[in-house]
């Protein structure tokens, strides 16, 4: 059966990495000298502690393409057929030590990666449904035209109370132009093209979360949706209890952002991620 | 994370192959940046190839010593400069070489002082030293290796490297703020972010990081508040002729002296090197004087290169447009007082057109504005009832599509700009925009021009006096009780922030004082001030 492999900006992790039978290769967070892999070694509490006490800024190291080639061999051993969905190439070489391991690997395995130009429950979402096509039984090929199909209906709308963190770390894509605003506001970004791209900016946080309501309220035909937060866990609850009215609520994948996309974000980060029906 | 004490000339020649090849994958980003002192977009590149001159002559170095292998980097990097930023480069090898000289390895105190050398030679063979570039970010930076060298607690070479490389990125996103051309661009300096990235390539080899490989250099981002991109061609109206470069060899030369002769000759002249080797680079309206001068009395000429400009300037400005902001929408604002205007800009207004309440401009103003920006779909934010109209006009004079957001006040102004969205198309944008302004009150604070009678009470003269979204609603004896009075007028139970903007004739402190009164009625929401500089009106104040 075709293995589905991605990194941890998907989101996807413990449980629901288990229950989607999905392997995750965790990205690195390094504050100083100390290195932590997202998710396994550091929680996002832990990683926001210590964003906000700490006395050093953190910083992210995408996985080698050592770790990478272990994973494959390792599923090797159950199958011949693994298919890649990374992180946007653009924000991350995460792709690329991806790519890098398939050489390192021996044997009539078949890998394919895909960059999905997107990032947290915007992959997720996708590799969610990837995998549940694997499970039913999908080739390589039709899993990678799933997930070539499912990239533009997958959509990530993210409310940032701060764009300092995204600029000191070089991440800002064309969010650039909402920099040096002299009035205080709350940037609401999305990924465009496998950048960070801006959307709009609101002057209040029930704004933005309102904004995002909206956003979702937008489509008619919604596959998947996810509500993701950073420290804020009671907002993010009540805005999934709002979305309820749009899609089954115990349906909503409810979830934390990683710490690596916290390095960007800053500690309130709010999003929601929606993969719309064709 | 292993330390390193010292290093030799190999280690030298090494870690600055890694950081060239760094430099590399970001030059064209560089090239992009590069306004200053004339946007020609070549910065990243110059300096490449003049680093890449320079490590290809580290190889002909006879002996391993840090001496001799920095002495051939500077020489190279002397006969490979190209451009102004590379012939500041090579000067900057030069300062590191004299630091180095007589000397097998470098320690970090040997580092520090070469940095220092570095950065009064970076200066040097410049006429007019400009602040906000290159040779700014080598001066931060031997300022920050010195004091961490004070702090005593540096042997080590990767953890000095590291704050070099912390103090470049510093520098390099200040620059905005020391020199205009950078913050009108919205840019920061291209020279200073090319010495950033090869620092941070050094460090990174220096520190033996093994990912360099699949990642790639960032380019620093200023949060000082700049303006966007709107109209490049502004920058600057003058011609700017032939860059012209070569290289002088011949005997007991004086770059002194060919400095005073050429200066007339030209803008951006550097002349450096020494008696044998001179590097002359001018921009020049007529190269042919400045090269008969040099052979018909200094020596011969090597690496000759004439380059037109304005030619350049405008692959420049092709280059530039996807950096524009908005793309194909640019937006005007009608806005009287210099910190509102500040405001708009700061939040993407392409063009602001002065005036307002008892100053209406004309639609000649208006269209002006609108055939500066540089976007075919024009939004006009009149942001005064009496100026709606005016503004309508402009749309039948111009051939770019014109539509007119019909804002009333200042704070729907700045609400419809808000509310602008980048993923949408012009019409979606207008309905967005127009509708943001319902969802905004404003109130205006201004003393009454002379004595009224008014729903039953009496206005004396130059008595404060409040109106909601035009209608006068209250008076009161103090700016801060009509404030507060007008205030109680609202249901604030859906409200989350006021914004203060405070008018000309108002001070600071009083501002601070009237939003201190402010918030402590109302603790649950957000009370911002801003400096809005505007006539007529003592307090514009913004209610959503």
């Amino acid at each position: 059966m075709l293995k589905i492999v991605t990194d941890s900006l998907s989101d996807i992790t413990g449980d629901l990495a288990d229950k989607l039978g999905v392997s995750v290769v965790p990205i690195y967070v390094r504050f100083g000298e100390k290195v932590y892999r997202d998710r396994v070694e550091i929680t996002t509490e832990e990683f926001y502690k210590r964003l906000e006490h700490g006395p050093i800024l953190p910083t992210t190291t995408q996985p080698t393409p050592n770790d990478f080639a272990e994973v494959y061999k390792k599923l090797a051993k159950e199958t011949n057929e693994i298919l890649v969905v990374t992180l946007s190439s653009k924000l991350s070489g995460t792709y690329q030590s991806a790519v890098h391991a398939k050489e390192m690997v021996g044997g009539d395995v078949r890998i394919e990666v895909i960059d999905s130009q997107t990032v947290i429950m915007g992959l997720g979402l996708i590799v969610a449904s990837v995998a549940k096509a694997a499970k039913n039984g999908a080739s390589l090929e039709e899993a990678a035209a799933l997930v070539r199909s499912a990239m533009p209906r997958s959509h990530s709308l993210m409310s940032f109370d701060t764009l300092k963190y995204l600029a000191k770390g070089g991440r800002i894509g064309r969010a650039q132009g909402f920099l040096g605003s002299l009035l205080s506001v709350k940037p609401i970004l999305t990924m465009k093209d496998g950048e960070v791209a801006p959307v709009t900016r609101v002057r209040s946080r029930a704004a933005g979360v309102d904004y995002l309501y909206n956003f979702v309220a937008g489509f008619s035909k919604i596959e998947g949706l996810a509500v993701e937060h950073a420290t804020t866990p009671d907002e993010a609850a009540a805005l999934a209890e709002r979305l309820g009215k749009l899609y089954p609520r115990e349906q909503i994948l409810l979830g934390n952002v990683s710490p690596v996309l916290g390095t960007y974000a800053g500690p309130h980060v709010l999003s929601v991620s929606v993969l719309h029906g064709a | 994370m292993a330390q390193v004490h010292a290093i030799g000339g190999k280690d030298l020649r090494e870690m600055f192959a890694a950081a060239t090849k760094w430099l590399e994958k970001s030059a064209p980003e560089i090239d992009a940046l590069n306004v200053f002192p004339v946007p020609d977009g070549d910065t990243g590149t110059n300096m490449l190839l003049t680093m890449r001159s320079s490590i290809e002559e580290a190889y002909r170095a006879p002996d391993n010593s840090i001496s001799a292998v920095a002495e051939y980097m500077a020489r190279g990097a002397l006969i490979g400069a190209r451009g102004n930023s590379g012939v500041i480069l090579s000067q900057f090898w030069r300062g590191l070489a004299k630091g180095m000289d007589k000397k097998d390895t470098l320690d970090a105190d040997g580092l520090v002082e070469a940095l220092k050398g570095a950065a009064a030679q970076a200066r040097t063979g410049l006429t007019n030293p400009v602040e906000g570039t290159i040779i700014t970010v080598a001066a931060d930076i031997a300022e920050a290796a010195g004091e961490s060298a004070d702090g005593g607690k540096k042997s080590d070479l990767v953890g000095l490297m590291k704050t070099v490389v912390s103090a470049a990125g510093d520098s390099v996103a200040r620059t905005p703020s020391l020199l205009p051309v950078l913050r009108e661009a919205g840019v920061v300096d291209a020279g200073g972010q090319g010495l950033y990235t090869l620092m941070e390539g050094a460090m990174r080899h220096l520190a033996g990081e093994n990912e360099v490989d699949f990642k790639k250099p960032h380019i620093i981002i200023s949060d000082i508040p700049t303006k966007l991109p709107q109209s490049l061609s502004a920058v600057d109206e003058e011609p700017y002729g032939y860059c012209t470069e070569f290289v002088i060899v011949g005997e007991e030369l004086d770059p002194d002296d060919i400095r005073k002769k050429l200066e007339k000759k030209g803008q951006s002249l550097i002349v450096v090197g020494d008696k044998e080797r001179v590097r002359v680079h001018i921009h020049s309206l007529d190269p042919g004087s400045v090269i008969h001068y040099a052979t018909s009395r200094l020596g011969t000429l090597h690496q000759v290169s004439i380059k037109n400009m304005d030619e350049q300037h405008l692959d420049f400005l092709e280059m530039q447009k996807e950096r524009l902001p908005v793309g194909d929408i640019g937006i005007v604002a009608v806005v009287a007082g210099e910190g509102l205007a500040d405001v708009f800009t700061s939040l993407g207004v392409g063009a602001i057109v002065p005036g307002g309440q008892t100053m209406n401009p004309s639609t000649k103003d208006i269209l002006q504005a609108v055939e500066h920006v540089a976007a075919d779909n024009v939004v006009i934010l009149p942001n005064n009832g009496n100026i709606i109209a005016t503004a309508e006009q402009v749309k039948t004079l111009t051939k770019k599509k014109v539509s007119v957001v019909p804002t009333k006040s200042i704070p729907q102004g700045v609400a419809a700009l808000l509310a602008f969205d980048y993923e949408a198309n012009f019409e979606s944008n207008i309905e967005l925009m127009t509708r943001a302004t319902s969802q905004v009150k404003s109130i205006e604070i201004v003393r009454a021009s002379r004595a009224a009678k008014f729903g039953g009470c009496t206005i004396k003269k130059k008595q404060p006096m409040a109106l909601l979204d035009g209608e006068l609603i209250t008076v009161a004896d103090t700016l801060d009780g009509v404030l507060l009075k007008a205030l109680s007028k609202i249901d604030a139970a859906h409200l989350s922030v006021f914004t203060i903007y405070y008018g000309e004739g108002v001070e600071l402190a009083e501002a601070e004082k009237t939003s201190a009164a402010v918030r402590e009625r109302y603790p649950h929401l957000e009370v911002e001030v801003v400096k809005g500089g505007q006539p007529h009106y003592n307090y514009l104040v913004s209610v959503e």
